[in-house]
């Protein structure tokens, strides 16, 4: 017991002493110095996060889904020129809002793989016809998974002739009418639900889930909001620019893997899904990582604040998206240098996310759980 | 002087510790093993990869596929238990050393220093009569049993201890862990959320306590364990120490092996009323404790004798290598690894490779996710060495695929200890026609903090 006493002694004071040490050594200043002095209010950061990035997305997500369905269904059931336009432009605005709302694929979203059911292109022609010619569609095809979703929907809206007017008739006059108008309520009605079903988890148990992982670590919330945020930016990055473009192809342009080919506003959704990453770092107006980020002494390469570097990026990208036109299949072949432009500011962005912001926020970027020392 | 160093090595000495050591390590490797197995890790590290980083000079260690995989955890689990146990012991613990060992070999994504230090404890152990004391071999062959052994079957793994110990203790004496509080100024606060003690985490000063106390207590505590008159405080100290890193950083089993195989440097009478307690929960038949010694024929001692010597050489020389190797330490990694150099850097990376055809000047970027795992992904980015191994696994797929002499470059990106990510590699290097030697490794950039 005496000596417990005294190593206890021993600690405390070497404590102390280690302590004054330093205060006198390091010049330690708050709001300046590496940790801040009050720490980041990461649970306000999450309150944030889920009040009003995330809730509000899938909420919206929800509605345009929603109303997408209800678009459908109006034309399936008796098809004219006007509920077909109706039926795109919701098309349009359930593939913007996608576009702010893939960032989250954890939680009730990853449980569900929700991502590769609503965004999995290029859609799989061949396949949609299949099932429209079987007049069967198994949502849990593996086979179906490239039919389906916004993509598959996107064909089906557009992808099917030259016109409004020949598309029109193949909900009216062809053979296969019947058929295709069942499997486009189908493909409608599965969206629908899905985000319902994303939804309703956050607006139940999920939330308090979310705000009380307040660590660090994978399985927290920060963490997983930084990986995945990392994981969507990489999509974004590759496959909505890189793979068409011909980055990974040595050269060889790929036009018809561009997102949303058939409804030609792919440049749209590039830019409302960097909006979307953006929103996400930041947290709108309230807490967000640009704050967390601000909390700590990080520095760019070139010495200015990381989180004013970090911002400042994301102009420079959108900028260099903006001299692009829709549509980005044509875009991509009669313009490659600035479509090259754009991909390197992106490819900057992402070293940023995906490096230098965990970094100084001491969260590993990892999918796994493995051990360190 | 001479006399007590040969006293220490050669003087006869109660076998107690060595048995504690025995089932403690065969304990804490066994929850070891079976932990990762549950974690999925031999799936996730062994057989989901494609493609594997091996050690330099051992690209002929294969993983063995699925079912060879899991046989060899089971055989690890299974000698694991044979070590603590002490049943046909020094058949299980080389089985287990020569098991771990090939794991580890495979690919040095995992590479962690609690592994190299778990094979270099089993390797020692191959080497003394730990299963002489209160075993299933004494208890099997009565005839085994010994009370008392040469100093330094207990002595060499105090050694090695204090080696592992004192080295990392060294490698903290330097800028960023003492002047710049690094990287612990960014781990510490990451804690944050930590329940009573979360809101120091964010302090400054903590930073600078903890990077303090770390290295004074790594520097001094194998010495202070030495001593009978410090070993109590200090052994207290040490689960102190362990438990606090435990709750901070992920660094999985490693706290608990070492706040279990440190108990060797208790005294025998300590060691002897460990085993009297675990004889109450499993009875060995009850012998005399006759003074009975353990001796080697003198070729088998001379033999590991000299392979000691060989092994603490190399022990107390192969930290120093990296002073071989210009440039910063923690920026090349050359000479980092098998040097005790535990939690030192916040090192993180994003590396694009690109391959181009001579033939035709096109060129492709590589998507990294298609040949490697998240985790060798970015255990590479980081590592110039596997960054040299990447670009020849890209080279030879290219091959493959008819492209003559492919060129492959690099473009990493990497940030050190709250640096801003700045260029790691010469991107214009063709790393398809490098090799990977023992030398320095040129196509670095040299490592310029603009910032400070």
């Amino acid at each position: 017991m005496r000596k417990l006493i005294y190593t206890a002694t021993v600690a405390v004071s070497a404590f102390v002493l280690i302590q004054s040490c330093s205060k006198s050594g390091s010049g330690n200043n708050p709001g300046n110095g590496g940790g801040n002095s009050t720490g980041f209010d990461r649970k306000g950061m999450l309150n944030n996060m889920s009040n009003n990035v995330i809730i509000p997305a899938y909420t919206a997500y929800q509605t345009a889904t929603t109303n997408l369905d209800a678009a459908i269904t109006a034309f399936t059931t008796a098809p004219d020129a006007a509920k077909l336009t109706a039926a795109q432009a919701a098309l349009k605005t359930a593939y913007l809002q996608w576009q702010s709302t893939s960032e989250f694929e954890f939680g009730p979203a990853g449980d569900a793989n929700l991502s590769s059911g609503v965004d999995t292109y290029p859609t799989n022609v061949g396949q949609i016809n299949t099932n429209i010619s079987s007049n069967t569609y198994n949502p849990d095809l593996l086979a179906n998974l490239s039919a389906k979703g916004l993509p598959a929907i996107d064909y089906l809206l557009f992808g099917i002739g030259a016109d409004n007017n020949t598309i029109l008739t193949q909900y009216t006059t062809d053979a296969a009418a019947a058929n295709r108008k069942t499997l486009l309520g189908k493909l409608s009605a599965e969206l629908k639900a899905n985000a319902a079903k994303i939804l309703t988890a956050w607006n139940g148990t999920y939330k308090s889930t979310f705000l009380n992982a307040t660590g660090t670590d994978v399985g927290s919330s920060a963490g997983q909001m930084v990986n995945q945020l990392v994981y969507d930016y990489e999509f974004l990055k590759n496959d909505e620019i890189g793979i068409p473009a011909g980055t990974q192809s040595m050269g060889t342009v790929f036009p018809e893997k561009v997102q949303a080919y058939y409804s030609k506003i792919s440049l749209q959704l590039l830019l409302a899904h960097l909006q979307g990453v953006l929103d996400v770092y930041t947290g709108k107006d309230g807490l967000g990582f640009d704050d967390y980020v601000a909390s700590t002494t990080a520095k760019y390469t070139d010495g200015t604040p990381l989180n004013d570097a970090i911002l400042k990026q994301f102009a420079t990208a959108k900028a260099k998206l903006q001299t692009l036109t829709d549509p980005l299949s044509d875009n991509i072949k009669t313009n490659p240098t600035a479509v090259t432009a754009a991909y390197a500011e992106l490819q900057k962005l992402t070293v940023m996310l995906k490096t230098d912001m965990p970094s100084a926020l001491g969260i590993l970027i990892t999918f796994g759980d493995t051990d360190g020392d | 002087m001479f006399i007590s160093v040969k006293e220490k090595f050669t003087a006869q000495q109660h076998i107690a510790p060595l048995a504690v050591l025995r089932m403690a390590f065969g304990s804490i490797m066994l929850v070891s093993v079976i932990r990762f197995l549950l974690k999925g890790w031999v799936y996730a590290f062994y057989i989901k990869p494609r493609l594997h980083f091996t050690f330099y000079g051992f690209s002929w260690v294969k993983p063995l596929g699925g079912a060879g995989m899991y046989t060899v955890f089971a055989l690890l689990i299974i000698t694991a238990i044979m070590v603590t146990i002490g049943l046909f012991y020094h058949a299980a613990i080389t089985g287990f050393f020569l098991c771990f060992t090939y794991v580890e070999l495979i690919d040095k994504t995992t590479y962690l220093n609690h592994y190299y230090f778990i094979s270099v404890m089993a390797f020692l152990m191959i080497w003394v009569p730990a299963n002489r004391y209160y075993s299933a071999d004494v208890w099997r062959k009565p005839g085994l049993r010994v009370i008392t052994v040469p100093a330094w079957c207990i002595n060499i793994f105090k050694l090695q201890l204090i080696l592992v110990y004192f080295f990392a203790g060294i490698s903290k004496l330097n800028h960023d862990w003492l002047i710049a509080a690094m990287p612990l100024r960014i781990w510490l606060p990451a804690n944050s959320q930590l329940p009573i003690i979360g809101g120091l985490l964010t302090q400054t000063w903590v930073a600078y306590a903890f990077s303090w106390f770390g290295a004074i207590f790594d520097l001094f505590i194998g010495f202070l364990l030495c001593y009978s008159s410090t070993r109590k405080p200090a052994y207290f100290l040490v689960v102190l120490f362990h438990l606090f890193t435990a709750w901070f950083f992920k660094i999985g089993m490693f706290p608990y092996i070492m706040i279990f195989v440190t108990i060797v440097f208790f005294s025998e009478q300590t060691h002897l009323r460990i085993i009297s307690y675990l004889k109450k929960l499993i009875p060995a038949k009850s012998e005399q404790e006759l003074d009975k010694v353990y001796i080697l024929s003198s070729v088998k001692s001379g033999l590991i004798y000299t392979l000691l010597i060989i092994h603490f050489t190399i022990q107390l020389l192969l930290p120093f290598r990296y002073l071989l190797y210009p440039g910063k330490l923690y920026w090349t990694e050359e000479g980092y690894r098998f040097s005790w150099r535990v939690m030192l850097m916040e090192k993180g990376g994003t590396a694009f490779f690109h391959v181009k055809d001579p033939a035709t000047g096109r060129k492709t970027e590589i998507i990294n996710s298609q040949y490697l795992t998240q985790f060798q992904e970015t255990q590479m980015s980081t590592q110039p060495d596997m960054i040299l191994q990447f670009a020849h696994m890209l080279a030879q797929d290219y091959q493959k695929r008819g492209i003559r002499n492919p060129i492959v470059t690099a473009e990493s990106y990497v940030t050190l200890n709250g640096s801003g990510t700045r260029l790691y590699i010469d991107s214009t290097v063709n790393l398809a026609t490098q090799e990977e030697t023992f030398g320095h490794k040129k196509w670095i950039l040299p490592f310029h903090d603009k910032a400070q």
